[in-house]
């Protein structure tokens, strides 16, 4: 069975947000959250790196282990979706996040949180699949029409990467032999091997 | 079955005693089998996070019935291998499938009827050649130019603590200690009784609590009694409420989460007011050492240490009140307000400790609840009607009872 990841290449990539950018696009996803960002390493010096992180979608997955409501789930593909009508914007999922994937509009005057959102793989939500209460909630299920979630899909220099991760793992493996440098794939252990940790 | 009196004390047995103590009985067996499940849930291996939905093709024939995960399979694998260079990956496999690609939604999801942890397990065990490309786990931060809390945190393994922290020791740690401390609390009625008005009632009465401190202390209490119960639903509710249905939970979660922040502020104000009421009868004294030594005389009726207005154990109360309080208030003002002075990893501590420090309030403030009503003749009154009876305050706060005769002479 398939188990889906990200991979962000930092050697390849250029902090120019179209990950980030077409996410927002794709889902609709309100002002003041964001599913992708990027982040710059050491920036303006030698050595400086950018990477594009969202949700992981971990193996043994913090978020829902934390969830005092039921609203996280990992689906059998590993990708970790939400509930929103469950959701009681308490922000344990938030702690819990070792990549600050769950995003909270504020909701009231005292700084309450409001329902969370995330990325979702492009996999949508507990909706129809394909449906538009489905999109209202959770944006896009490119998943379920057979494809790949955009940000990785849109990347120019394929620093991204999504799929199988045995697939995206032979392509990087294949490209560090190629070139002969690579720094290896960042956020792995802590997404995906926790136990290796 | 009567209740044990001391040699000479003449008094009448005080209403059903027997019943009190066979009720503690009944109720320290239903404890002791939770406490077991408790410390059986700890043990069981089970708290990894394990894949509850499953993805599949549609049924494509009569023949073909349910999700294929086949189909899945093959869509992801075919798909992200299109982002590989060609030379290495070949051609776009589109017009090799195997499978069949008809309508525009491919893929549905279903529940898995009985879910399992073996693909975690499978998940978590790298393989050999994947094992040397993965970086190690570390703290990065960078910069970033949104505008967000946290934005330029890339990594912080210090989330897999905290959710250690949370979902393993905090809501352990409460169960056993709420469901522990209850336990004793049922074992001490069953085997000791109901602690007596030893020399019986007088029939005289004496004021010890006005009316501001009652209401205070009622509005304390009853706002602590539902924060705890919309706490409890928060911390809880997977075990207690999800049976009912994920809406349920849904729906509960949500009142919860308003009513905790609604019952707040008179909880802080009767900490403050009570802090202001009782600090100076609750200053510890020497007499609370003798008072402690001879445990408070709750496990024998002829024993009746000295206490001035509050004795050591309502002073331990007071104080336990007034910090565990206190901290709960501070942190919960804190959480009211995510990032105003703390950054994330000071959030999640503030968000352990208050769940901590509540966990042990509820546990402690069940022994003053017990004392203050089922566990001891007469308590009850002090607090509510404001008045006890002389005999119970001479046992219990001989030097105070002394000194309110000295200033107003013998009560009526």
């Amino acid at each position: 069975m398939a188990r889906v990841k990200f991979l962000c290449d930092t050697d390849r990539c250029i902090e120019c947000n179209a990950c980030a950018t077409s996410c927002k696009n794709e889902h609709e996803v309100p002002w003041g959250m964001v599913r992708r960002r990027v982040v710059t390493i050491n920036d303006g010096s030698p050595g400086e790196k950018s990477i594009a992180i969202s949700c992981m979608h971990c193996t043994d997955a913090p978020c829902v282990a934390v969830c005092p409501t039921d609203t996280l789930y990992q689906t059998d593909i590993g990708v970790v979706l939400h509930n929103k009508d469950n959701c009681i914007g308490c922000g344990y999922c938030f702690y819990a996040c070792p990549f600050g994937a769950p995003q909270f509009p504020r909701a009231t005057l005292f700084g309450t949180r409001g329902i969370m959102d995330k990325c979702t793989y492009c996999a949508g939500g507990p909706e129809e699949n394909g449906s538009e209460a489905e999109f209202r909630k959770y944006g896009r299920n490119r998943i379920a029409e057979g494809k790949l979630p955009i940000c990785a899909e849109v990347c120019s220099t394929r620093a991204l990467l999504a799929g199988d991760g045995e697939v995206i793992g032979e392509i990087y493996r294949e490209r560090v032999l190629a070139r002969g440098f690579g720094s290896g794939a960042w956020g792995w252990e802590t997404a995906y091997y926790p136990e290796e940790a | 079955m009567t209740m044990t009196h001391a040699a000479g004390a003449g008094a009448p047995p005080s209403t059903g005693g027997a019943g009190y103590r066979i009720g503690g009985a009944i109720v320290a067996l239903v404890l002791l089998v939770l406490l077991a499940v408790q410390v059986f849930e700890i043990f069981d291996d089970d708290a990894r996070t394990i894949p509850e939905y499953r993805w599949g093709t549609p049924p494509i024939s009569n023949v073909q019935s349910g999700l294929s995960g086949v189909g899945t399979d093959e869509l992801l694998r075919e798909r992200a291998t299109l982002q590989g260079p060609r030379e290495v990956f070949g051609p776009s496999p589109e017009n090799q499938r195997t499978y069949q690609v008809g309508s525009e939604t491919q893929m549905i999801s279903e529940e898995i009827e009985t879910p399992s942890a073996l693909q975690t397990l499978a998940w978590s065990d790298p393989s050999r050649e994947t094992l040397p490309m993965v970086r190690g786990t570390d703290r990065v931060e960078g910069i970033s130019s949104l505008p967000y809390v946290g934005a330029e945190v890339y990594e912080r393994p210090f989330a897999r603590d905290w959710r250690l922290g949370m979902a393993d020791f905090a809501t352990h740690l409460g169960a056993l200690a709420i469901l522990g401390f209850a336990f004793l609390l049922a074992a001490f009625l069953a085997i000791r009784g109901r602690v007596p008005i030893s020399s019986g009632k007088s029939g005289r009465k004496v004021e010890r609590f006005g009316f501001i401190e009652r209401a205070t202390h009622w509005m304390t209490s009853g706002s602590f009694v539902m924060l705890a119960l919309t706490g409890i639903v928060i911390a809880y509710g997977d075990t207690l409420i999800l049976p009912f249905g994920d809406y349920v939970l849904g729906q509960t979660g949500w009142l919860a989460t308003w009513g905790h922040m609604m019952f707040f502020p008179p909880f802080a104000l009767g900490i403050l007011t009570m802090f202001i009421l009782w600090i100076r009868d609750a200053l510890p004294s020497k007499l609370d050492l003798q008072w402690l030594k001879q445990g408070g005389g709750l496990f024998r009726d002829d024993v009746h240490p000295s206490a001035r207005r509050f004795n050591a154990g309502q002073k331990l109360i007071f104080w336990s009140v007034i910090l565990g309080g206190g901290i709960l208030v501070l942190s919960g003002i804190t959480l009211m307000f995510p990032f105003f002075w703390l950054d994330i990893n000071g959030m999640g501590w503030v968000m352990l400790t208050h769940a901590i420090v509540a966990v042990l309030m509820i546990a402690v403030i069940l022994g003053h609840i017990y004392i203050g009503s089922v566990g001891m003749q007469g308590a009850f009154w002090a607090m509510w009607t404001g008045d006890v009876d002389r005999n119970m305050a001479a046992e219990h706060h001989d030097l105070w009872l002394e000194e309110i005769d000295r200033k107003r002479g013998p009560a009526e």
